[in-house]
């Protein structure tokens, strides 16, 4: 889940949304000509994308691309009730992993053969193509640990003789499974044993760190506040922050164990314009000149097969798609946390709670 | 002391109609309906009849601890905030009361001003105060008070100090309108039976305000619980209250049924509080007027 996906509150997009679909409820004529209706969180994610991708694909196969910004929660409201309805809203949704798994049933198949020449390897799913990808890594202050005394793995967030000071961690997104998940990875267990996760075991390894935590971030923003302002030396983050914040020279970061985080492209079922969905997922793989750019604007690498080769030497190492960067990302069981949800919610509520 | 109040159906001494009278209520009540039944309603229904009717949410509400100690907490820090508005705002009221021209006016304009600025701001503001390198930690500082800055930010002090701050108004309005509507004579006559200043306040000027104070307590307290934006700023995830929890059930859990359940519930818990409230201040008052 991307960052910008994870705000809370009715947005100025939300109210946009609002009148996005009332215009294109208004227009049916559009619809019969060829357009495709895309929700995404806004923002420069939205603008990013229109400028590398919708343009170049209403030029190309002069199928209008009408943009929808919306909060996911907001566009899957709209999704589930125009399933029921049969007025469907948008053709392309923005999902999550545990999204594409709990929302299976709005969701078309896609021909993924069609896809794959290239797409990254593993990234085209059943309902659902890796749009953007970053992860959930561990950053630092090099002032508080400069050089040598750097930190290397989760294991060292817990460590706070060896690395003392405050830290801090998400009250935002995912954290109910992020959390317990990281727990573990620092507690010894290898990345391929993690789930289903031994919840009493991780709770036990969080609750050794608790009294250190000092800031709980809600959001990307924070994050880069709460390590600027030395309320904490160490977080968790949101690739998409830890970059910058490598980039300015005071803070490091590693993809050491870093828990993929993934934004997907996913078609609704019976939309609009299912036919022009699937060709603009095709689309979008392709072009690895545009992807470079465009995965350097909203700091998350897009999904393109090429791309990855054409990224500097000195730049590498903020590229999550980078193979030795890729290789080291933790991947989650999104069908085990889709069914225990609730559950993983209700421990971690009660623990931050206490 | 009843005669001197007018009473709802009286209008500049003219007796309305039982229907003129309930045609001026209509708009208010569709806007009621419309607005706050209609949408609790739903979320209630979801709760419990959602596919089919059920109590498992209600149960799960009870069964895990979390809910139940979000909710005490909720409740305790509604309490302080009361008890602090009603400590700082009576004080003020009965000064206000007191006083006239411009004074009043810079003092009402003082309680005013804050009510027309948006909660962000006021929460910003406390957050700027109170931060680690912020307003008061570097005046305990600097002035030699504390070598370190201290934690401030994110305590349940905070939360309480900046809600009294944010609902402060909500207090003095009412007290000051009771206690302005104490005639002079009364305390006057007190004093001159030989009534001590303490005396006086005691059995006249408290007991005559306290239908001030107490809709004071209740709209403070009340609006407290179903407080959101200032708890989730100032405070840490220790001092998360209930708005909080049911907003994340509705907007990240998609849980709409469970959301319902835990406003039900405190629902429940609040017409209780208010209907024991009354009967206590009933009682209270009766005894007041008595001595």
């Amino acid at each position: 889940m991307n960052e910008e996906e994870g705000k809370m509150g009715v947005s100025r997009r939300a109210i946009l949304a609002g009148a996005a679909v009332l215009a294109a409820l208004a227009q049916p004529a559009f619809a019969q000509k060829g357009e495709v209706v895309i929700a995404t969180t806004g923002g420069l994610m939205e603008k990013s994308l229109q400028e590398h991708f919708y343009k170049r694909f209403e030029a190309e196969t002069g199928i209008r691309v009408r943009s929808v910004p919306i909060e996911l929660p907001d566009q899957w409201a709209r999704a589930v009730a125009g399933a029921r309805s049969g007025n469907v809203p948008f053709d392309i949704v923005t999902a999550t992993p545990p999204d594409l798994v709990q929302r299976k049933d709005l969701l078309a198949k896609l021909d993924c053969a069609r896809i794959e020449p290239n797409a990254l390897p593993n990234s085209c799913f059943e309902h659902g193509l890796m749009r953007t990808a970053g992860g959930m890594t561990l950053v630092w202050s090099s002032k508080a640990f400069p050089g040598a005394k750097a930190p290397k793995s989760w294991a060292d967030f817990f460590d706070v003789k060896n690395f003392p000071g405050p830290r801090a961690l998400p009250e935002t997104g995912d954290r109910e499974w992020w959390v317990p998940t990281m727990a573990l990875i620092a507690d010894g267990v290898p990345a391929d044993k993690l789930f289903p996760l031994d919840i009493d075991r991780a709770y036990r390894k969080l609750d050794t760190i608790k009294p250190h935590v000092a800031a709980w971030w809600k959001s990307g923003d924070n994050i880069m506040q709460i390590m600027r302002g030395g309320d904490a030396v160490m977080t968790m983050s949101y690739s998409s922050r830890s970059v910058p914040l490598a980039r300015s020279g005071d803070f490091d970061f590693t993809w050491n164990g870093a828990i993929r985080d993934v934004g997907n492209w996913a078609v609704l079922k019976n939309g609009p314009n299912t036919k022009n969905a699937m060709t603009f997922l095709e689309f979008f793989v392709k072009g690895a000149s545009e992807h470079v750019p465009f995965s350097a604007k909203v700091n998350f690498d897009s999904n393109n097969r090429e791309a990855a080769g054409m990224i500097p030497a000195d730049e590498r190492k903020f590229r999550p798609s980078w193979p030795d960067n890729w290789s080291k990302l933790v991947i989650a069981d999104y069908e085990w946390i889709a069914a225990n949800r609730e559950k993983l919610r209700e421990r971690w509520t009660t623990w931050i709670t206490k | 002391m009843s005669a001197r109040r007018p009473s709802a159906f009286f209008l500049g001494g003219r007796h309305l109609s039982e229907a003129a009278s309930l045609a001026l209520l209509v708009p208010f009540a569709l806007l009621l309906v419309v607005v706050f039944l209609l949408p609790l309603g739903t979320l209630l229904h979801e709760s419990l009849l959602v596919p089919a009717p059920t109590l498992e949410h209600y149960e799960r509400v009870f069964a895990q601890p979390v809910y139940l100690r979000v909710m005490w907490r909720t409740l305790r820090i509604a309490f302080y905030v009361t008890l602090v508005a009603l400590l700082l705002g009576y004080p003020l009221a009965y000064v206000m009361s007191r006083s006239g021209g411009l004074k009043l006016g810079l003092m009402a304009a003082a309680v005013l001003l804050p009510l027309w600025t948006s909660v962000l701001v006021r929460t910003y503001a406390w957050m700027v105060l109170l931060q680690r390198n912020g307003l008061v930690n570097e005046g305990l500082t600097g002035l030699g008070f504390v070598d370190a800055p201290i934690r401030l930010l994110y305590t349940e002090g905070a939360v309480v100090l900046a809600m009294s701050h944010v609902l402060l108004p909500f207090m003095v309005l009412p007290v000051f309108s009771a206690l302005k509507g104490i005639p002079d004579d009364y305390p006057r006559a007190a004093q001159m039976l030989g009534a001590s200043g303490w005396s006086t306040f005691r059995e006249v000027i408290w007991p005559l305000s306290l239908p001030g104070v107490v809709s004071g307590c209740l709209m403070v307290f009340l609006l407290a619980l179903g407080f959101f934006i200032t708890p989730a700023l100032i405070g840490g995830p220790q001092q998360m209250m209930i708005a909080t929890l049911v907003s994340q059930q509705v907007r990240e859990m998609l849980n709409w049924p469970f959301a319902g359940a835990l406003v039900g519930v405190l629902l429940a818990f609040v017409l209780a509080l208010t209907i024991a409230f009354n009967r206590f201040i009933r009682l209270e008052r009766f005894v007041g007027t008595r001595s």
